[in-house]
């Protein structure tokens, strides 16, 4: 039987909710008309994060040239970061004729003894998929030779989105990483964390507080990852998707192999937050976990209601309009009410069925979910005389036009805006974009303009 | 010159500054007016691509794809991907022309895009960039012959006063704009091909475009072919002018391996006095010319005490090596991405074909680094400065108004390495005053 995992079978993910309903949760492609990334794209975005396994794209230029050093993970492994290299066989019209596998089969050699890794992931494309290099067996090779995990990740291209691609680097993990490792030692309150990958340090604005509560985090997938503990992710004792519901497949077979429970939580904004944590104690079931929890909450939501307050009278009657993807559609909207500003519109373009239940749940009844931002939004504007508009940088001209502040929530970002700390930070930002006179100035008519 | 590596041994690239055809391509399309680049693959392809040149230009970048997934790629010859496309992009957009490029996928499937292209009932472009062959530079030349190729009309007759300009990949669009003009005070009528200088120059446009905005318009590359001269700089697009001259053999064709630094310029300068009959070029460019000569004493110290490491596409660094090189400056060690005739001109100790791994087993032979954003992890690994220039920069805000070039660019350059030169010399000097300190 093949190792590789079946593609049908990730699309149908009977742990939705939606799915009593639908069955396919990820679009195909419109030919002409689409825009996001594609499965590699998803599966580098979840497993990027380690930094100390080697990331090795096996395919031509464009699939690493256009995206190595995109994204700023911080990790806290003291060896060299290997999110901030790139690997790539580069493969040549030969290889397309003739094969690749041995040019990547040395590639992985040299990596070996050059860098020295905990493991390496071996992405396949497009092209070496369709010329069909056995990645599997190379791999099953490297690994005995060099005495590490070398994991082929099976998600070229052409088979679909982002989210799918995430799923399919789930699949790896799970069939080549988790349980070929023992802890050295175990606590109850042992989590995984899957699915945050500490995007400009997000997961470090949370994961003190569940130091504090003495809750240890086991090994995540993979923000600040290590090999050494997704390998031993069979003995948590809960497993926390944060935000992305992308691994939800890897949680449900952990369930279903090991008997973990999960739960899924955000931490944006100050409510979430708050909710995320005490669902983590609630989840491990330990009374005096979940009365330090309460007291933790207290403590830190009263230091920041106190931080807050010079930054409400700023945002008292501001309405924002939000144009972002995916799980940030609900995840912002959140932190924007939390900190008082009326969000009158989101987007759920590229959001889940979930998301798309949880965005009305936040926005409420009158909340706008816009299908076709790009033509809806500036109207919710005028309509609603919304103050602020928070999207990708594609959005800036509808702020300009409409002399309203902008912030970039998907390029630009480089602070994290999580947990109570970011909220902060997110204040700030938003302070200091409405104050900000630039989106006046640039609308300003030239003297010679009527 | 110095010794040129021009065959890898490695099996892979370990952090790469090499960039793909298909990404080459895109470019050149948006260098033409209302064009929809329409990047034939994996929609991964065209989704790197359009980050890729946004986070760089700061622009919002026209780009779309045929979005080819595993059935298709079996099932497809690419007539349904392709014509599928270019219906949908029509139902929102009007493009005047859509350019059709390939990727790795298609070209390993063999789709035959001349011939679904013939099917097609628009103004449309197509041209094979596979990206497991050549790199930026080639994706951008054969996105100009294409362009020429489909869609200049053959004439017989020439407009003496009318020039063709065909730059190459890696210059920045003020570098194309200051080129026009020099051209063209010379009297001349300037048509550039790909033209990003007025597309991704950073202008605050109307709206914000779906398509690209400025550029050669799709009308003036067809009247192309009376041009009374083609003039191309860099290697990568020499052969260019062969096409162009197919449509009418009477243009005549001038090369330029670049036009950096005062040889460099001078030449280009003397040209143009010889073919416009002119004793004297306009004042402003004698007292550009002056200038740079003053930069050149200004800078020579701070240069002259300075090794380089410079990376990019060759083309770009027969143009900074000249620069530097003139002024005094050791380029230690020049990276390309690709292979070219051209790197036997490149001033420099040692010339490799490799990656930014290659450069980082020399770190110890030079000390300042121009090249682009990925050099910045090296620098900071080993304690040196950089200088951004090439693609990507996704650190910096203002690339497309960076000009190196001619006589002005090329005083304004040497400025700004010399002043970090000299700020680097002098922390190198408070470095080893403070280990002093210390082990006194």
């Amino acid at each position: 039987m093949s190792a590789k995992p079946k593609i049908k079978d990730l699309l149908d993910e009977s742990a939705c909710e939606h799915n009593k309903t639908k069955k396919a949760t990820c679009n195909t492609p419109t030919p002409g008309a689409t825009t996001g990334g594609c499965a590699i794209d998803g599966a580098q975005i979840a497993l990027f994060p380690f930094a100390d396994a080697a990331h090795l794209v096996h395919g031509p230029m464009t699939c690493l040239g256009g995206s190595w050093e995109t994204r700023l993970t911080g990790t806290s492994w003291t060896g060299r970061d290997l999110t901030q290299m790139g690997f790539t066989t580069d493969i040549n019209i030969n290889d397309v004729v003739f094969s690749g596998e041995e040019r990547l089969a040395e590639a992985i050699a040299y990596i070996v003894s050059n860098y020295s890794p905990q493991a390496v992931f071996v992405y396949s494309t497009c092209v070496t998929a369709l010329i069909g290099d056995d990645l599997d067996l190379v791999c099953k090779q490297a690994s005995a030779q060099h005495g590490i995990p070398c994991v082929p990740v099976h998600a070229p291209g052409f088979v679909g989105g982002k989210n799918l691609g995430s799923r399919l680097a789930g699949e790896a993990v799970l069939r080549h990483l988790v349980g070929t490792l023992e802890p050295e030692e175990t606590t109850p309150f042992d989590i995984n964390l899957i699915g945050d990958h500490n995007v400009t340090g997000d997961m470090w604005q949370y994961k003190p507080l569940l130091d504090e509560l003495g809750i240890r985090v086991l090994s995540t997938l993979s923000g600040d990852g290590r090999i050494s503990q997704i390998r031993t992710a069979h003995r948590a004792r809960l497993n926390v998707i944060v935000c992305a519901k992308a691994l939800v497949s890897l949680t449900r077979k952990m369930h279903e192999q090991y008997g973990i429970p999960w739960i899924s939580c955000s931490f944006y904004g100050k409510r979430d937050t708050s909710n995320g944590i005490m669902a983590i104690a609630e989840a491990l079931g330990d009374a005096a976990l979940i009365e330090r929890t309460r007291q933790l909450i207290a403590r830190e939501e009263a230091r920041l209601e106190e931080r807050l307050v010079p930054y409400r009278q700023v945002f008292a009657g501001k309405k924002a309009v939000l144009n972002t993807g995916g799980n940030k559609a609900w995840s912002i909207a959140s932190a924007l009410q939390d900190l008082g500003i009326e969000v009158v519109a989101t987007s759920v373009r590229k959001s889940t069925e979930d998301d798309k239940v949880k965005a009305r749940e936040y926005l409420g009844e009158k909340g706008v979910l816009m299908t076709t931002p790009a033509t809806q939004q500036a109207k919710i504007i005028d309509e609603t005389g919304a103050d602020l508009l928070l999207a990708g940088g594609r959005s800036l001209y509808t702020a300009i036009k409409k002399r309203i502040a902008f912030t970039d929530v998907n390029q630009e970002k480089k602070k994290s805006y999580g947990a109570y700390n970011g909220l902060l930070t997110l204040a700030e930002d938003l302070k200091n974009s409405l104050q900000n006179p630039v989106f006046a100035l640039v609308g300003r008519k030239a003297p010679w303009e009527k | 010159m110095g010794e040129v590596i021009r065959k890898s041994v490695k099996p892979l690239q370990v952090n790469p500054h090499k960039l793909s055809q298909p990404m080459g391509a895109t470019l050149a399309f948006l260098g033409v007016d209302c064009c929809m680049p329409l990047m034939h693959g994996g929609q991964g392809c065209a989704s790197f691509t359009k980050v890729y040149f946004t986070r760089h230009f700061s622009e919002p970048i026209a780009l779309q794809t045929t979005a080819v997934t595993d059935v298709t790629a079996i099932l497809d010859g690419g007539d349904y991907s392709i014509v599928e496309s270019i219906k949908n992009i029509h139902s929102k957009v009007s493009p005047k022309l859509i350019g059709l490029h390939t990727t790795g996928l298609p070209e390993t499937k063999g789709d035959d895009i001349r011939g679904v292209a013939r099917q097609i009932d628009c103004p449309l472009v197509y041209v094979n960039t596979p990206d497991y062959e050549g790199g930026l530079e080639s994706g951008w030349a054969l996105t100009a012959k294409a362009l020429i190729d489909q869609l200049v009309e053959p004439r017989s007759e020439i407009n003496a006063g009318k020039v063709v300009l065909v730059p190459h990949v890696s210059m920045q669009p003020i570098e194309v704009e200051k080129l026009k003009d020099l051209i063209a005070s010379f009297g001349f009528t300037v048509v550039a091909v790909p033209d990003l200088s007025t597309s991704l120059d950073g202008h605050l446009g109307e709206k914000q475009a779906s398509l690209s905005s400025g550029g050669v318009q799709v009308a003036e590359l067809k009247q192309l072919a009376d041009a009374a001269y083609v003039v191309t700089v860099g290697h990568s697009v020499k052969g260019v002018a062969a096409i162009l001259q197919k449509k009418n053999p009477a243009i005549r064709h001038q090369h330029f391996n670049h036009v950096s630094g005062l040889v460099g310029t001078d030449a280009l300068v003397g040209w143009l006095l010889e073919v416009s009959g002119r004793d004297l070029p306009g004042a402003v460019v004698e007292r550009w010319r002056k200038r740079l000569q003053d930069a050149m004493l200004d800078s020579h110290f701070a240069l002259g005490q300075t090794r380089f490491l410079v990376v990019g596409e060759p083309d770009h660094l027969v143009a900074l090596s000249a620069s530097l090189s003139e002024a005094g400056g050791t380029v230690a060690l020049a990276v390309a991405t690709v292979d070219s005739p051209v790197l036997n001109e490149i001033v420099a100790e040692k010339i490799i074909v490799g990656d930014l791994e290659d450069a980082e087993k020399m770190s110890d032979t030079y000390e300042l680094i121009i090249g682009n954003c990925h050099t910045e992890a090296l620098a900071h690994r080993y304690g040196k400065k950089t200088v951004m220039r090439g693609f990507p920069n996704w650190e910096q805000v203002g690339n497309p108004l960076k000009n190196d070039i001619l006589y002005e660019g090329g005083a304004y350059f040497l400025f700004e390495i010399a002043n970090i030169a000299s700020q680097m010399h002098e922390e190198q000097q408070q470095r080893i005053a403070a280990q002093m300190k210390q082990s006194a």
